[in-house]
């Protein structure tokens, strides 16, 4: 069994046996929502037999396993697609009839031109979308430093402002538990930074008091982070990893059927 | 003089044993010897004799024993595995030297210096198809010492000719096969026994129950309900199981004549929860209620989704708010957002990285392994809730295995671990 | 004084969100200079890093984007100095696909104009991005030179002295990976586990919690957990190599030992309001118990 031999069985099993069965299904309908179990089924089992078979044509350079992860990159792409002409369509409609707010509908497609056709002309041009041979940047990347970076930045910089306000609605002692969360939470920002050593900064008597609770406050942060955070980390973690695999098992023998909208006994 | 065997650079050695070579070689021998202390006598100046030095032969090394080369086993090929055991003593500073011939030269070159104690060397730049030979040996340092053993080599050792080439199973990992094998097992049978009618339990998941009645409340207040599968593709088994849990809500959507609103962020999702969602509709007997703008696709950027998921939640205010799939930077952002506008929320993640900023923001958290149970609790199909059980069991085993190896460690018996270790 | 806990109970967010606002931008205008206490897990990555010797080869893979860059961009730029200081040699590649590449690009011109004497092409190399993460990291344990052929600038990889005789990510020292996400995970799931690499990880702050367990299971060396592991690092490699000080010394450039100070008012502050919340709450909850 060579490369060759996996890329055969590469498209028997997610070309040939697909479209056989949409064919099939025309005629019976009952087929046709057991062809995506079928190729589920084999997706499923082509990694997993890739971890215990290093045989080339398996898991190899070119081996089954490898294309496969390219083919989800490449069927992601033509995904995007579709997604694109869903925004463009629905962006249409909100134009067309006028709904409230339309404007911003204009405004997004605006961007959405401009942004892929800089892309499209750069990869037309070879310029790329990064530097010009000068070293000053091509379109793309202009808009990309300008507009793209800093607006990223400042959506992520909302998480500042969220946190504040969560943790002053959150952290109250309602119950036993909430007051646990509260003096773990207060001690972690005590203990993560110099808080003590800052407040104690006009008062040289108290510093060097300050410098001992800093450290005793650091210590016990560290104590936290590793002793209960980590064992509920590693407890929620094996838990998530069993549930995860045993959600994989039940979709790829099937049992599993609601991601592909279909409901029980269909 | 008599009886030592001289190599004379590529002569063959002198064979003492017989009476008649061993005079001819002595007169061969004291005629050299004279003409060379002739020569000598007559260019040193009267009075001065130079010392005639010779270095000191060096001393033998030992060779290496029990030098095997074999394909390395259980891996994907271009690679052979050398063993062997290190004479003992060997002088301080000597190294084992690793060379390789391969066709059609069939020469010998260096490879790799090893030092002493190692005992085993993989050469991983061998490639399938070729046959090799190595010859393994004893090496001193570069640099002369008082022993003079500089750049001295000791016998070399041959291999048999070894070619490399994939294996069918990695043998490393017999553990992880066999805790999968048993993991499925457990799983089978349970679904098995389900199926026989067995009744299984399954204990009560707070943020579950509160499903219908955040929907019940959108319906109420005829707002419409907000579903945000996560920002993974539908190679993230999180994603896979919020479809699941999207169509049970698009169901009782499409039941009581809610509108919903899936906004996605990766294509791939997009599709099959359009699809859930449609399948969900025609399920429930309303295609009437169906609309295409209901399942709709923003962005591929993470903070660009949730710049515009945010706002349409300040705009459009829905009654109910699901998070559920695997989120990032973005949660607490969204559940913040959905928490100022008074909605009721239900957020689930696996991964327990966001979990805290749920927990905060939202209604109902659902847990790790909670959000995968989610689609057996809703459906309560005898298949799914048996299959839970069955993980429930694999991690009873997993825990009991955990503490008889704390145990067994405690107790000095590393073995254990070595025992259950998985690679 | 009641009807001001019931103000505060129902405070709108927006008053908060000034209150952080003027906490963080302070510090920045004015800076403190507040002092930065260690933890051991970037202890044990500090100490790691340098005992490594002379011509030994670590990779270090950008696995972030803009929006984190303020945490991640100091550990790698850290990380890199203390590297070409002691003449590690070191291979750069950027995995996260939106906007990695472009900071690794300014990251390594900005230190190597540090360090003249560092040659591209010897003591170091930019491989460029790669899409797939974990597929490229399966690929990087069979043949380094299949998931990067050529350099970032294009030209083949065999023209280099430093990626000669170099097959596969068994071959390096340590990965040290700056990662928001998933993908730092991958380098510990895929790398660490499938291949043997030692692996250094300096996540963000809000992922770093889920690493411990990581470091406690021992697949881990170490790692910088957002600013605050940044500015350790940075504190940590100020003491040990003295010409490096003067990075973290000035306060024209932004370095993680500076935005701690924002951090450290910002702390205070959501304690300030945490105390008065709880305050308010238990004042009015008795209040109306006894009322009722």
């Amino acid at each position: 069994m060579n490369a060759d031999f996996g890329r055969v069985m590469l498209v028997v099993l997610f070309a040939l046996i697909p479209i056989a069965g949409i064919a099939l299904g025309m005629r019976a309908p009952a087929l046709r929502s057991k062809i995506p179990l079928l190729v589920a089924f084999f997706a499923g089992l082509i990694p997993i037999f890739s971890m215990y078979i290093p045989k080339r044509f398996l898991s190899g350079d070119g081996g089954m396993s490898p294309r496969l992860d390219e083919w989800l990159i490449i069927v992601a792409g033509f995904a995007l697609l579709l997604g694109i002409t869903n925004v463009i369509s629905n962006s249409y409609r909100k134009i067309s009839r006028k709904e409230r707010n339309w404007p911003y509908a204009i405004v997004l497609l605006v961007g959405l031109f401009t942004m892929g056709g800089f892309g499209i002309y750069g990869a037309v041009s070879h310029q790329g979308t990064g530097f010009l041979p000068d070293g000053s940047p091509t379109p793309f990347r202009w808009v990309e430093t300008t507009v793209f970076q800093p607006l990223q930045s400042t959506i992520f910089a909302l998480l500042a402002f969220f946190m504040a306000s969560a943790a002053f609605r959150a952290f109250r002692a309602r119950n036993t538990e909430a007051t646990i969360l509260l003096i773990a939470g207060a001690i972690v920002m005590i203990g993560r930074v110099p808080l003590i050593e800052f407040l104690a900064a006009p008062f040289p008597a108290l510093q060097p008091a300050a410098a001992s609770a800093g450290q005793f406050m650091g210590k016990a942060t560290e104590w936290i982070m590793d002793v209960p955070n980590g064992a509920a980390q590693s407890g929620i973690l094996i838990g998530a990893a069993l549930g995860a695999a045993s959600m994989a098992i039940r979709v790829i023998l099937g049992i599993e059927r609601g991601y592909l909208g279909l409901g029980k006994g269909e | 003089m008599f009886g030592r065997s001289c190599d004379f650079g590529g002569e063959k050695p002198v064979d003492t044993t017989t009476g008649g070579s061993l005079v001819s070689a002595s007169v061969r021998l004291t005629a050299s010897s004279l003409v060379v202390l002739t020569l000598l006598l007559c260019a040193a100046p009267a009075g001065a004799v130079a010392p005639v030095t010779t270095p000191p032969p060096p001393p033998e090394l030992p060779a290496p024993t029990a030098f095997v080369a074999v394909d390395r086993p259980g891996d994907g090929g271009n690679a052979i595995l050398l063993t062997w055991t290190d004479p003992a003593p060997l002088p301080e500073g000597t190294v084992l030297e690793v060379r390789r011939s391969e066709p059609p030269a069939d020469e010998f070159g260096e490879l790799q210096t090893v030092k002493p104690g190692a005992q085993r060397y993989v050469d991983a730049s061998a490639e399938d198809g070729k046959t090799y030979r190595y010859e393994l040996r004893v090496r001193g340092v570069e640099t002369p010492d008082s022993l003079g053993i500089a750049g001295a080599v000791g016998p070399a050792l041959v291999s048999d000719p070894v070619s490399p080439h994939d294996n069918w199973f990695r043998t490393e990992r017999t553990n992880s096969l066999l805790a999968v094998l048993l993991f499925i097992t457990f799983i089978l049978t349970s679904i098995a026994a389900a199926r026989s009618g067995k009744p299984i339990f399954i204990r009560r998941i707070a943020g579950l129950n509160a499903v219908d009645e955040a929907i019940g409340r959108a319906t109420e207040l005829g707002k419409k309900v907000l579903y945000i599968p996560g920002i993974q593709s539908m190679d993230e088994i999180q994603t896979i199981a919020s479809i699941a849990i999207l169509g049970h809500v698009a169901r009782a959507t499409a039941r009581y004549g809610t509108d919903l609103d899936v906004p996605n962020k990766d294509p791939l999702t997009f599709v099959s929860a359009r699809e859930a969602v449609h399948s969900a509709y025609l399920a429930e007997g309303r295609p009437d209620l169906y609309r295409e703008e209901m399942v709709h696709y923003v962005t591929y950027d993470q903070f660009a989704y949730t710049a515009a998921v945010s706002a349409q939640m300040t705009r459009e205010k829905p009654a109910a708010i699901f998070l559920v799939g695997y989120f990032f930077a973005e949660s607490l952002i969204l559940a913040e957002t959905g928490q100022s506008t008074g909605a009721i929320q239900i957020a689930g993640q696996a991964d327990p990285t966001q979990l805290p900023f749920f927990v905060a923001t939202c209604d109902y958290t659902l847990i790790g392994e909670e959000l995968y149970a989610a689609s057996a609790y809703l459906s309560r199909e005898p298949v799914l809730l048996g299959s839970m059980r069955g993980q429930d069991i694999a991690k009873a085993v997993l825990l009991a295995v955990g503490i008889i190896g704390i145990i067994a460690v405690s107790l000095g018996a590393t073995w254990f671990v070595d025992l259950v270790r998985t690679q | 004084m009641q009807a001001f806990f019931h103000r505060l109970l129902a405070l709108d967010r927006r008053w908060i969100f000034l209150l952080v606002l003027i906490s963080v931008t302070t510090p920045i205008l004015v800076p403190i200079g507040l002092p930065v206490t260690t933890t051991s897990s970037t202890r044990n990555a500090f100490e790691y890093v340098e005992a490594l010797k002379p011509g030994d080869l670590v990779w270090l893979s950008f696995d972030y984007g803009p929006s984190s860059a303020p945490e991640n961009d100091p550990m790698a730029e850290a990380f890199l100095r203390q590297c070409f200081t002691k003449k590690v040699r070191v291979i750069i590649t950027a995995l996260y696909p939106l906007g990695g590449l472009g900071l690794a690009n300014q990251a390594v011109a900005k230190v190597a104009a540090e360090f003249p004497e560092a040659k591209y092409g010897v003591d170091y190399i930019n491989l460029g991005y790669k899409d797939g993460a974990a597929a490229v990291m399966r690929s990087l344990g069979q043949d380094i030179t299949s998931a990067f052929p050529t350099d970032v600038n294009g030209r083949p990889v065999s023209e280099f002295p430093i990626m000669e005789g170099l097959r596969t990510i068994r071959q390096v020292q340590l990965v040290f990976t700056a990662a928001t996400g998933l993908i730092g995970e991958y380098w510990i799931t895929q790398v660490h586990a499938q291949f043997g690499t030692d692996v250094i990880i300096g996540p963000t702050a809000v992922s770093a919690p889920k690493y411990y367990a990581f470091i406690n299971a021992g697949q881990l060396i170490g790692m910088l957990g957002g600013m605050k592991g940044a500015a350790e690092y940075e504190k940590l490699l100020a003491a040990k190599h003295e010409p490096l000080g003067k990075f973290y010394r000035s306060t024209a450039d932004f370095t993680a030992t500076k935005g701690m100070d924002g951090q450290t008012v910002l702390h205070g502050v959501i304690l300030a309001l945490i105390v008065m919340g709880n305050l308010a709450f238990f004042l009015t909850r008795g209040k109306k118990a006894g009322a009722a």
